[in-house]
């Protein structure tokens, strides 16, 4: 009877505890899954497509490192109740301010006719044409701000997270050896040895992993989700599963392209699944659906994150729990940037390719800035007081932000200047 | 209508740049060491991308 009673109150607490997490989890499982946005897709499709499962190993040292430099993020906007681009302005002044604000707009406008351009291509393989596809996205994210509630919206949001999870059946299709992904993939190596090329998808893969937008993002929506200090260690559980189920989507698809693509050049994911439809009808609709969610999952992101900037700087109302009418500004911003940007991509002859080009190499100017503002801000005793960077977390922390910095750098670098480092 | 409206927005950047005129963070040794590499850094980049820009030319 005690035993009986016992696991009747861990059954109540453990509930508890998963009830509990179901309503603050969503900032970090949100931007996790929608950092595989339809760049990152096509760069996991790549690497699997180039390099078999060779890689896998590589992504899972991903896990941590977007762990951390996410959790940062959190508890900053949790302890401060300000977005990275006010925090930003109020830490190192009005310079630095304008500085970060004019990139992140010109970034997330650049990157956001990316993901345009990643849908568009998707729903071409089913027929759709890219008007159409444009339209409907814009119908569709506009009636998921209209609500007027933050929690609509984040829900309608992990919705569509959930349908990112379409390549882990893909790649059971496709029947993978699992004792080659084991030893080929799990075990560090360097396939066909280290070379430029290999280094330019590592580079590739790391610049996908954190974004600029991603600490703007995070951080302003822990803030508009109302988040306090006494949240912290779910905000933290919240971000590790969404940086593990970043990384365990990238690998699946790597093992999709992997087992099927193997030796073949691959240019975009779209191209990966109509390759991937002449082997198996389902597992290239799969790549080709998970592709037009990864960028409609990015679209949503990168235009709030854009939106939240602008109203935290201006002083403009700007939560997704107001209306239309009582944030005008803010939703004004956010449907400019996305009407504009899935424009570009009807254009005809817009210089596309030159676009997504471009958005790696203006990341290469943003993104140390904002880890260099992130690490300084949680450093700041004044305003973050007990939850400041301890000495571990600004070892691990500086160590990976030096590490991605060098390497965001010289993948931009690559980009800009193609025979650099032959 | 356009003037007074570029006016009222230079007047508003004018008060952003007021209000957020003094760096709130300390100004450690450390901390001026970071934001003084990192403008090193924006410098050195902008230089490439001008670079490239006149090469493409």
């Amino acid at each position: 009877m005690v035993s009986l009673s016992k696991l009747y109150y861990e059954y109540r607490r453990i509930w508890k505890a998963v009830r509990l997490f179901l309503i603050i989890s969503g900032p970090g499982i949100v931007v996790m899954v929608a950092d595989n946005d339809a760049g990152g897709i096509t760069t996991y499709a790549a690497t699997g497509a180039k390099y078999g499962y060779g890689l896998i190993w590589f992504l899972l040292i991903l896990v941590p490192i977007a762990y951390y430099v996410q959790e940062m993020t959190m508890r900053l906007g949790v302890v401060t109740k300000r977005g990275h681009a006010e925090a930003v302005f109020m830490g190192f002044g009005s310079f630095w301010g304008w500085f970060s604000l004019l990139d992140l707009i010109l970034l997330n406008w650049l990157t956001l006719v990316t993901e345009f351009i990643g849908m568009t291509a998707a729903l071409e393989i089913f027929g759709v044409p890219p008007y159409l596809t444009v339209l409907a996205v814009c119908t569709l994210m506009s009636i998921m701000v209209i609500h007027g509630r933050y929690w609509t919206w984040e829900k309608i949001s992990l919705f569509f997270c959930a349908i990112n999870l379409i390549y882990i059946p893909g790649a059971f299709i496709v029947k993978p050896s699992v004792s080659e992904i084991i030893h080929t993939g799990i075990i560090p190596n360097l396939p066909g040895g280290f070379g430029n090329e290999l280094f330019f998808y590592l580079m590739a893969n790391i610049g996908t992993t954190i974004a600029p937008w991603m600490i703007y993002f995070q951080q302003s929506a822990v803030v508009d989700k109302g988040m306090k200090e006494k949240d912290i260690p779910w905000g933290r559980t919240d971000t590790l599963f969404g940086a593990v189920l970043t990384v365990v989507v990238a690998v699946f698809i790597i093992i999709v392209t992997g087992t099927v693509l193997r030796g073949v050049e691959i240019e975009s994911a779209a191209q990966a699944s109509v390759m991937l439809m002449k082997t198996n009808e389902y597992v290239g609709a799969f790549m080709a659906i998970g592709l037009f969610d990864a960028g409609l999952l990015g679209a949503i992101c990168i235009s709030l994150a854009s939106s939240w900037a602008f109203g935290e700087v201006f002083g403009w109302a700007h939560s997704l729990n107001y209306k239309i009418k009582e944030a005008p500004w803010f939703y004004g911003n956010y449907f400019i940037t996305l009407f504009s940007a899935g424009l570009v991509v009807l254009i005809p002859k817009a210089p596309l390719v030159l676009i997504t080009l471009f958005v790696q190499v203006v990341a290469v100017t943003l993104l140390p800035a904002a880890l260099v503002f992130l690490i300084l801000l949680l450093n700041d005793k004044k305003t973050m007081g007990e939850y400041t960077n301890t000495p571990w977390q600004n070892l691990v922390c500086t160590t990976i932000s030096v590490g991605i910095i060098i390497l965001s750098t010289l993948y931009g670098v690559t980009i800009l200047f193609p025979d650099a480092f032959n | 209508m356009l003037k007074r409206y570029l006016s009222e927005a230079a007047e508003t950047i004018r008060e952003i740049n007021r209000k957020y005129e003094t760096p709130g963070i300390e100004m450690s040794g450390a901390v001026r060491i970071a934001l003084f590499a990192l403008r090193i850094y924006l410098v050195v980049l902008v230089c490439l991308f001008v670079y490239k820009f006149i090469t493409i030319l």
